[in-house]
């Protein structure tokens, strides 16, 4: 508290020097804000968007001014026609409209400056035409071969271009792409919501029904709720002010657990233990929705030991699960796929059991109910065994279980961002199960599935459950997901033979006799060993010599950077191209950096369904402003790196007709028609205008009536939730897309993976079980810690998106700077830091003690966490001194966190270690 | 709420605690040296020398002030008269109109002895200026009309000086300075401080040109003013102790800072006042141990207003 | 007549920061000087098992008893007949005597120097003249019918603006039953900004 003389300090905004010469030494085509000069009239606009910040893909209103000619974006806000974020925007999406303005974009295409090295970031600006021509005559020159091309795609890749990029793939003979949300988020966290509801849809996070519910749990929730997921949080607030009850699992008091009537401070990796326990006192006590469990879920089935001693569905010898009906004992077979439990084989009235008979023999078998296996599985799970590795007390956890089943209508939140711990699928997946146990699914207050998923499905099954039609956009759910694996792991799907190099790596260590991972699809296992020549298929190396990086950054999303690094500077590597739109920590490792315009700038090629949304609705963009810089749009791109790599575009337009639905031959005549016209994004253009013609065949209605109403609203509302759960509740209305079509706590998935994909151990538990955290060798979770020793952990920020540029957008940089203690610091606890002697401000140095990784930060001492535990936000620690606002600020988790991966689908294990801390 | 903080304020500094000091002291010492000439003796020098160097202090005190201001054209609406019209109930408003009138009426009150001093008519520029028809009808003028105009300088030296601390009292988020006697604390220590310059022109520039007895009485009512203001400080400090977060803790800034307590309270206030207590009683003589004594009272007054800016502390619920 | 107030729900404020971030881009305001119209605080309070996070945002609470505007020497700080506090960036000299006065912190500087750096910025800069700035309730909006930025955007549904002169608005409901309740009440500056304590 200190009275000083006055400062004179003013923060320098807009530096005119510094960082990378490529970046700076480019003029802008227009005025970087489009300034005008002197008042002339005013006209305003409003047009909509969605927002593409993070997969909550929130409505966007953009609001305009033009003045003297020049129009410019003046503000963002949710789109009050939208149900899915109710008119609300987070921070992020709010200050979104800056990226259109940020003076640190790329504005041309750039090549790397000759004689310089990858990653010394020196680039010269370059015409589309030289770019291209540069492109190609690397591929020439160095031959490089279709199956050498890797594809690295971020998730606007996926949720708005994955009509391009799978067929681009399939159709040039590249069957190698690397997905960056799989590893951290898809595939590692959602893999086991999915083995027991059979969802998986892109970017497949459920959105529970807060607004009804009247007790939430959350697991390991934050960015995903309160810090920020805004689709949810307009649902959570209505929720709590409803007068919800709220408990929040962290182990720290994070953002969402601030709004808790309980936090539960649990020690980190330990949740599982926490969950199986609940799972333990609601089986034993009988707390779950017992008609539920009996007519739609896989509990009642009966399951036996297997000759090998593994658990297996006890079904007769026409291969139709067996149950047994309550009362008379009798054991019938059921229909293999239904989403009821209702009728046996032979259309007579089943009533099933939950519980077989003690001891009970089936064809000389012992058999049991799948509850009964259950319960066998976690019998000395108790909550007094929970609570030694939880931290949590006994009692706690019978509450929460007890109050969880006795609420009514309670929601364990899903969660979202995967990764963390190996046991991450088993935590996520118990989290289903215990949705399932009080029947919260598909129900008012409990998870709802959303709009766009239900329709797939329904469509699905009116087609007698197959393709109903153009892979990509009509399949979704499990059998989409398995699909694309077996496109990309199957050698015959191209004509040069190979598989992905993640499949044949997987092979190739299971030869060897090492552990692999069971469905690598999308993920970077093999990549690096495929660089350097260390993976050998049919006898001879498969190399990756080229890679295309569309809006992703792996170099700060992967883990560790130096393995990216390493990557994408080997001597093997002929050729980088990066497309993006500011100059993230991987644009310096790029030969050729081709820019996208910013999404306030782009009408999309298509109209897409409304994500997480309930209800079901349509919605696309619409361009704000004409694009301000020399840049060309995604499908352009890959129409552009096709006529490259197979000398032809025929093949991925024809490509695109079979998968994406997209007809070649109108889309053609379009896209000459606009190239004659000397229209920007030509290509792009002619798939949206074709895009509006199909899907208005489809909503039956004429494509300038959409247009119109999407102009008009920015979403066109299809049909309301109420609607869909009346017709396609799942399992209630309609079978799920799981094996069985019902919820399943037997996980059909993982006897998939365990019989048929070679997975050994707990991870690939076919039943629920705990799997401890491995963060020390040899030592459980509840030992006791070094005294400098400390788990690691991490979480999102609110106002930056993970650890993507837009940390360097000027408004939420300074809400960062107002902030910066909390979001940069890295969180220790007072007792455990006065031990150290660190207090807040303290330069610490935190080093990875399995893999002796180091980073630097500062100390934020706050008894808002596990004294066991220290956390930052993974948000910060950009390196690329292109970005002016937050080179070099925070601590970055990639050059913490090493190369560990789970044996299911590779997904990172990004807290299982500990860290030492050393005040410096 | 279960939250507050206690922060104190970095946007009125020490250039304005330099504009309250040396506000309050030009005006004190117009007022004093006008008082002297118009009450006690006639004495031009110190008028003269009162006034000339009253209207620099309010000119440089205020100068820091419109330094400062972020949007230097707008001051034109607290100059202009009809300013206070629209806005009696703001200090700053009668404080500038007073500031303003008070030059024009110090400078007037001075200008007949002015234009008759050769010294001063020697000055380049000024003595051009003094030697100008129009500002030698003006000193005419301002001859017939002297009283009147000592009694506008005297008045708004007098608001002046009150005005320094009504402005910080009409802040009510700190209680260090939203009380009635802060305006009593910068009043007697703007006399004070007026005292002490006074008494440092005369024992230094015009030694000879002054009676003695001026001197004598200056220093006795000084002493007088140090005990006041010592008082209206221990009052502070038993006020500030009790009753709220906000004072308590201005106790605390101020009384663990030895800038206030050394600075201040004993060279600013103690120990002149125990010189001018031993050359008022013969023991010490001859100008050094005065204007010594004076010099400290000048420096406590600059100090006093330093960390009472510095002290306020605002109590925030967040 | 309107008497236009804000009601803060902690109970639902997640310390997002949406309301900065709108409020900024709405109002033109000099982020780059670190300066705002509202900011929400992240606090702690206790320490062990009893730690506690609060999320508190402020702004100008619009007081009906407003010194900021008792010691503004210009009459550049006046009141509406709807309650709403503001500043005329034209009658504003600057001298941040109501910066002073404010007890809630409300007020901020918007200097030559921002003023040059916004019109790089915002392209089309709105404001003339440099004065002190503050909330503004987003009175430019209340005009034509909508509600301030920072309401707008709200994901917690935090942020609630209504007519207290209305009795019947569920706003005003929070503020007359009590629920909801002014900061620094004892100052006597009459705040039209509440708050509803987190349970
Ligand atoms: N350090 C760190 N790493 C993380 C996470 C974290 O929190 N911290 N979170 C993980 C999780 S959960 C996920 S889902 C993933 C997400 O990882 P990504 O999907 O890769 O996420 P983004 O940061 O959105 O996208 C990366 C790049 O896209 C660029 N970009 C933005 N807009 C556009 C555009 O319009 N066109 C193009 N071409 N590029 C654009 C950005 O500049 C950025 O360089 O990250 C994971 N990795
Ligand atoms: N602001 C912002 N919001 C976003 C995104 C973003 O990038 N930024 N991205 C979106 C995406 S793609 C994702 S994946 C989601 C991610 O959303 P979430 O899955 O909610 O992810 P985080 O916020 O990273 O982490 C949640 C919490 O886990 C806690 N935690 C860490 N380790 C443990 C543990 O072992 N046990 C327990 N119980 N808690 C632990 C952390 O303290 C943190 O508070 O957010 C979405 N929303
Ligand atoms: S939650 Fe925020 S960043 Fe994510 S889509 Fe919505 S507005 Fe954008
Ligand atoms: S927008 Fe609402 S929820 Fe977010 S910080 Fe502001 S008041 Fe709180
Ligand atoms: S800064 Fe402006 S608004 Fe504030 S008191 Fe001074 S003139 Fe009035
Ligand atoms: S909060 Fe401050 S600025 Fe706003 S009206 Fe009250 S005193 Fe004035
Ligand atoms: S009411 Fe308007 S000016 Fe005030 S804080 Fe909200 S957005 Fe900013
Ligand atoms: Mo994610």
């Amino acid at each position: 508290m200190s009275w000083q003389f006055p400062k004179l300090t003013r923060r320098r905004f807009l530096q005119s020097s510094g960082g990378v010469a490529g970046f700076s030494l480019l003029a802008p085509t227009a005025l970087a804000s489009g300034e005008t000069q002197g008042g002339g009239e005013v006209s305003k606009e409003q047009v909509y968007s969605i927002c593409n910040f993070c997969s909550s893909l929130c409505n966007v209103q953009v609001s305009t001014e033009t003045e003297n000619g020049v129009k410019r974006i003046v503000k963002l806000d949710g789109n009050p026609h939208s149900t899915l974020n109710r008119g609300k925007m987070c921070a992020r999406g709010q200050a979104g409209m800056r990226q259109v303005y940020e003076v640190d974009r790329i504005k041309s295409p750039m090549v790397r400056v000759e004689g310089s090295r990858r990653g010394e970031g020196k680039f010269r600006a370059v015409s589309w035409d030289e770019a291209w021509a540069y492109i190609a005559e690397r591929v020439k020159t160095r031959n490089i071969h279709p199956w050498e091309w890797t594809m690295v795609g971020g998730w606007t890749s996926c949720v708005f271009y994955m009509y391009w990029a799978v067929p681009f793939a399939l159709a040039n003979g590249v069957p190698n792409i690397v997905a960056s949300p799989m590893q951290h988020c898809v595939a590692s966290g959602h893999l086991g919501t999915d083995s027991v509801t059979g969802n998986f849809n892109i970017h497949d996070e459920v959105l529970p029904d807060y607004d009804n519910a009247n007790y939430i749990l959350f697991v390991a929730n934050n960015a995903s709720i309160g810090a920020i997921s805004t689709s949810r949080m307009v649902r959570f607030a209505e929720g709590r002010k409803k007068g919800c009850r709220v408990v929040a699992l962290d182990t720290r008091l994070s953002e969402t657990a601030a709004k808790a009537d309980t936090w539960i401070r649990i020690r980190p990796g330990t949740d599982l233990d926490f969950l199986v326990a609940m799972l333990h006192v609601i089986l034993d006590e009988k707390l779950y929705d017992e008609e539920f469990l009996k007519k739609h879920t896989n509990m009642p089935f009966l399951v036996a030991r297997d000759q090998n001693g593994a658990w297996a569905i006890a079904t007769d010898a026409a291969g139709n699960p067996r149950v047994i009906q309550d009362r008379s004992g009798e054991v019938v077979s059921i229909l293999p796929y239904s989403n009821q439990n209702t009728v046996d084989i032979h259309g007579a009235p089943v009533h099933p059991a939950l519980l077989a008979p003690a001891g009970m023999l089936l064809e000389g078998r012992p058999v049991m109910t799948v509850l009964q296996a259950q319960m066998a599985e976690i019998a000395d799970n108790t909550p007094q065994w929970a609570a030694k590795t939880t931290g949590v007390a006994a009692a706690t956890i019978i509450q929460t279980a007890r109050d969880f089943a006795a609420a009514g209508r309670p929601i364990v939140d899903p969660g979202w961002h995967g990764a963390r711990y190996a046991n991450i699928n088993m935590l996520r997946r118990v989290q289903a199960m215990l949705q399932a146990l009080v029947g919260g699914i598909d129900r008012k207050g409990g998870w709802i599935m959303s709009g766009e998923y239900h329709h797939k499905v329904a469509k699905w099954h009116e087609a007698g459950r197959t393709l109903p039609g153009p892979l990509m956009t009509t399949l979704a759910g499990v059998p989409f997901v398995s699909e694309l694996v077996k496109a990309i792991s199957n050698p015959k799907t191209f004509p040069h033979g190979r598989p992905a190099w993640a499949f044949a790596f997987a092979a190739q260590e299971r030869a060897a006799g090492r552990e692999a991972v069971a469905v690598p699809a999308l993920a970077d296992t093999g990549l690096l060993e495929s660089v350097t020549g260390k993976l050998i298929y049919n006898g001879e190396p498969y190399l990756t010599r080229a890679i295309v990086i569309n809006a992703a950054n792996p170099v700060r999303h992967y883990y560790p950077d130096t393995q990216w690094k390493s990557i994408l500077t080997h001597a093997n590597m002929e050729l980088v191209v990066v497309v993006d739109v500011l100059p993230s920590d991987t644009v310096p490792y790029a030969d050729v950096i081709l820019p996208n315009p910013t999404y306030l700038e782009r009408d999309e090629p298509t109209i897409y369904g409304n994500g997480v949304n309930h209800d079901l609705a349509l919605t696309t963009r619409f361009s704000a402003i004409d694009p301000l810089y020399d840049t060309l749009e995604t499908p352009d791109i890959l129409l552009g790196l096709s006529k490259v790599i197979s000398g032809s575009i025929e093949p991925f337009v024809k490509t695109l007709e079979m998968l994406s639905g997209i007809p070649a031959q109108q889309t053609m005549a379009a896209y000459e028609k606009y190239r004659a016209q000397g229209a920007k994004s030509p290509y792009s253009r002619a798939c949206r205008d074709v895009a509006f013609a199909t899907t208005a065949a489809r909503v039956h209605t004429t494509p300038e009536k959409l247009h119109l109403s999407l102009k008009q609203h920015g979403v066109h509302l299809e049909v309301s939730a109420e609607e869909i759960l009346a017709h396609h509740a799942m399992p209630r209305q309609m079978a799920l897309p799981t094996t069985s079509g019902r919820l399943e706590f037997f996980g059909s998935l993982f006897v998939w993976l365990r019989d048929a994909m070679g997975g050994k151990g707990p991870s690939f538990n076919v039943l629920a079980a705990p799997i401890p955290a491995a963060c020390r060798p040899g030592k459980t979770m509840d030992q006791p810690l070094e005294k400098d020793e400390f788990y690691f952990t991490y979480g999102k920020t609110p106002t930056i998106s993970y650890g993507s540029t837009n940390s360097n957008n000027p408004v939420l940089a300074a809400i960062n700077r107002f902030k910066k203690d909390i979001y940069t610091g890295v969180w220790i606890h007072p007792e455990r830091a006065a031990l150290l002697e660190i207090r807040s401000g303290d330069r610490i140095r935190i080093t990875n003690t399995f893999s002796k990784q180091q980073a630097e930060g500062t100390a934020y001492v706050t008894s808002q966490l596990h004294p066991d535990a220290i956390f930052l936000h993974s948000s910060f620690g950009v390196e690329n001194k292109a970005l002016r606002l937050s080179a070099g600020i925070g601590t970055a988790t990639n050059k913490l966190i090493p190369y560990l991966v789970e044996p299911v689908v590779a997904g990172f294990r990004s807290q299982e270690f500990t860290v030492r801390i050393q005040k410096i | 709420m279960e939250i507050m903080s206690y922060t104190t304020q970095d946007m009125w500094t020490w250039w304005f605690a330099l504009y309250l000091f040396l506000g309050g002291m030009g005006a004190a010492v117009i007022v004093v040296s006008f008082l002297t000439h118009m009450y006690l003796r006639e004495e031009k020098e110190l008028v003269m020398w009162g006034a000339l160097s009253g209207v620099a202090m309010l000119g440089l005190g205020s100068g820091m002030l419109f330094l400062h201001l972020l949007h230097k054209w707008a001051a034109i609406y607290i100059l202009t008269p009809w300013g206070i019209l629209h806005k009696p109930d703001s200090w700053i408003a009668w404080g500038s109109q007073f500031i303003l009138w008070l030059q024009i009426a110090a400078v007037l009150f001075a200008l007949p002895f002015m234009v008759e001093k050769p010294r001063l008519l020697r000055w380049p520029i000024i003595g051009n200026v003094l030697k100008m028809e129009i500002v030698r009808n003006v000193a005419a003028t301002a001859a017939r009309f002297q009283t009147l105009l000592g009694w506008v300088a005297i008045i708004t030296g007098l608001g002046t000086a009150v005005y320094t601390g009504l402005l910080l009292q009409s802040f009510p988020a700190v209680v260090l300075w939203h009380n009635p006697a802060v305006p009593i604390l910068f009043t007697v220590s703007a006399f004070s401080t007026s005292m002490a310059w006074l008494l440092i022109v005369m024992y230094v520039f015009i030694y000879h040109r002054v009676d003695h007895t001026i001197r004598a009485l200056y220093e006795r009512v000084d002493i007088g003013l140090i005990t006041a203001e010592l008082v209206v400080i221990y009052s502070f400090f038993n006020y500030t102790l009790s009753g709220s977060e906000s004072g308590y803790r201005s106790a605390e800034l101020l009384w663990n800072d030895s800038g206030w307590v050394l600075g201040f309270v004993v060279c600013g206030l103690m120990i002149p006042l125990v010189m001018e207590l031993r050359c008022v009683f013969g023991r010490w003589t001859g100008k050094v141990p005065i204007v010594t004594a004076s010099m400290l009272v000048l420096s406590g007054g600059y100090l006093l207003r330093h960390y009472f800016m510095a002290a306020g502390v605002y109590a925030y619920p967040w | 007549m309107t008497r236009y107030v804000m009601v803060i729900d902690l109970n639902t404020c997640v310390g997002c920061n949406a309301c900065m971030a709108a409020c900024s881009l709405e109002n033109q305001t000099p982020v780059w000087s670190d300066h705002w119209r509202t900011y929400v605080h992240d606090r702690e309070s206790g320490a062990g098992n009893s730690v506690r996070r609060h999320f508190i945002p402020r702004l100008c609470n619009h007081c009906s008893n407003p010194p900021c505007m008792t010691v503004c020497p210009t009459g550049a700080t006046y009141r509406t007949s709807d309650g709403v506090v503001l500043v005329d960036e034209s009658l504003c000299m600057g001298c941040q005597a109501c910066a002073l006065a404010c007890p809630y912190k409300a007020r901020y500087p918007y200097t030559h120097a921002d003023i040059k750096t916004g019109k790089e910025y915002y392209g089309a800069l709105r404001r003339k003249a440099p004065s002190m700035d503050k909330c503004s309730f987003c009175h430019h909006r209340l005009k034509v019918g909508e509600l301030p930025a920072c309401v707008r955007t709200c994901p917690g549904g935090s942020r609630m603006l209504g007519d207290l002169d209305n009795a019947a608005h569920p706003v005003a409901e929070l503020v007359h039953n009590g629920t909801a309740k002014p900061l620094l009440a004892h100052l006597g500056t009459r705040p039209n900004v509440y708050y509803i304590p987190q349970r």
